[in-house]
């Protein structure tokens, strides 16, 4: 198994991740925003010379280094003369430091990094490659990996049929716990992409999206189930597809991290779901859902889910069954409650 | 004093008085509100008070649940000993989102603030839900 596993982007969050050396095939972890942006919040801004200290440290512990530019909306500047010369400035010093991949979502990036230069192009998930076609044409572009859209990480039909058509790495997303089918995503990201990239940065107050999402979820929590995260217990299942999984979760703590990378190395989580999902983060102290419970579902029911939720309803009966909600957190008195405890009954 | 968990009187009253409004506020609503951040404040204009950060709080529920739901507020304000001239909701703008739940002891110089403003919403991401008006 190759396990891509997120950086803060700091040496000193770097050097504790590294203790899991191992189990790890390559960080990944953002540039800085005033060049090309990223698709996700970031919380560190680390420039050149961080970013060579940082590379040279784990290529030291045999581990490679990605960076991560996937903009999904970086407003046309990549196709003026000016962008052009920054973001080709830019990448030249990336390449010239050894960093090993680079991850793009935009195509002309896609496109121009493998032809001018001498570093494995990896197509983001903010791409959303969704279907055999879409990856052919991001292979045929020049990129040596793609991260599937976790939209379909449940539909084995696509994800098989993406693997058919094309020769270059596949890799799994398998902790984003995004709504499946997400109304918000091309908004969500474009707005981060802005808010993480270059000047001028939207002073916004509130994330809507992310706001909306998080009420969603807690009107019907079946959502959460219905993501597209992918077990540790389930990871063999997708073997045949590929064996390079990506952990998203940059924005977390270095504990955080290294607790994903031991249940996905270990292909085995005994604990609360939630610990374990990228996003959304707010929602661990709310509920409690216990990966063991989940047990041969996937092989049961996702792996051959028709995706029409209206008419079928496992979800919402399974959600009832599992899910419960941390009532009194915080306190002495603190202990989990059924989802239904708090639901009006219909 | 903190004991050994750095925990004191105030910290611990934050605790209780958090969980406690949740469970009273998901019991009201009949779904699982979290309230993800009590936090007590002052500002350095004078303003000082209480703001719950909320999750899955609606601007329906508000419309519905008015009336309780400003007594749950005084409630939680007395619990921490704030008297609040104006409890308020903060929301995203156009949206069923409340962001958050609010109980402010206003100063002289943002008290012609609230004061000036007229009806539920004086501005398009506050919805008032009490204001004592000074005679």
């Amino acid at each position: 198994m190759k396990l891509f596993v997120p950086s803060p982007g700091d040496i000193n969050s770097l050097k504790e991740l590294m203790t899991a050396k191992e189990k790890i095939y390559s960080i990944f972890m953002a540039g800085s925003p005033d060049y090309i942006g990223t698709g996700r919040s970031n919380l560190a801004s680390p420039q050149l010379e961080d970013i060579k200290e940082q590379t040279d440290f784990v290529h030291k512990n045999g581990v490679k280094m990605e960076l991560v530019l996937n903009s999904s909306c970086m407003g046309g500047r990549q196709l003026t003369p000016e962008g052009y010369r920054i973001n080709n400035w830019y990448i030249e010093k990336l390449v010239d430091i050894g960093i090993d991949s680079i991850v793009v979502a935009d195509p002309y990036l896609v496109e121009t990094i493998s032809n001018n230069f001498d570093v494995d192009v990896v197509v983001s998930v903010l791409a959303f490659v969704d279907s055999p076609q879409k990856a052919e044409f991001f292979q045929d572009l020049g990129a040596s990996s793609i991260v599937i859209d976790s939209n379909v990480n449940r539909h084995f039909d696509v994800l098989h049929a993406i693997r058919d058509s094309v020769d270059c790495e596949l890799k799994l997303l398998i902790n984003e716990g995004c709504l499946y089918r997400c109304p918000f995503r091309y908004a969500h990201f474009n707005f981060f992409s802005h808010a993480f990239g270059p000047e001028p940065r939207p002073n916004v107050l509130d994330d809507y999206y992310y706001l909306k999402c998080l009420e969603l979820r807690i009107e019907a929590p079946e959502q959460i189930i219905k993501s597209p995260w992918i077990r540790p217990e389930d990871i063999k299942l997708y073997k045949d597809i590929t064996d390079v999984y990506k952990i998203g979760g940059r924005t977390h703590f270095v504990d955080w991290i290294l607790n994903c990378v031991n249940a996905y190395h270990n292909e085995s989580y005994d604990g609360n779901l939630m610990d374990l999902l990228d996003c959304p983060k707010d929602l661990k102290d709310l509920f409690y859902i216990p990966n063991k419970s989940l047990d041969g579902i996937l092989e049961k029911q996702w792996m051959n889910c028709k995706k029409v939720c209206n008419k079928c309803g496992y979800c919402r009966n399974l959600t009832k069954k599992v899910t419960q909600v941390y009532s009194n957190g915080g306190t002495d008195t603190e202990k989990c409650m059924p989802w239904e405890t708090y639901s009006v009954k219909t | 004093m903190g004991n050994i968990f750095g925990e004191n009187m105030i910290t611990t009253e934050l605790l209780k008085n958090r969980a406690g409004f949740e469970e009273k506020i998901r019991k009201l609503i009949g779904r699982p509100i979290l309230l993800i951040e009590l936090d007590l404040f002052a500002l350095p204009c004078g303003c000082a008070g209480i703001t719950a950060n909320m999750r899955g709080l609606e601007v329906d529920d508000l419309e519905v649940f008015e009336p309780q739901l400003i007594a749950l507020l005084k409630e939680m304000a007395a619990n921490l000993d704030v008297k609040p001239t104006v409890s308020f909701a903060r929301l995203v703008p156009g949206s069923s989102i409340v962001a958050s739940l609010n109980w402010r002891t206003l100063c002289q110089r943002c008290y012609p603030e609230f004061a000036r403003g007229e009806g539920k919403t004086p501005r398009p991401d506050l919805y008032l839900l009490q204001f004592e008006r000074r005679k």
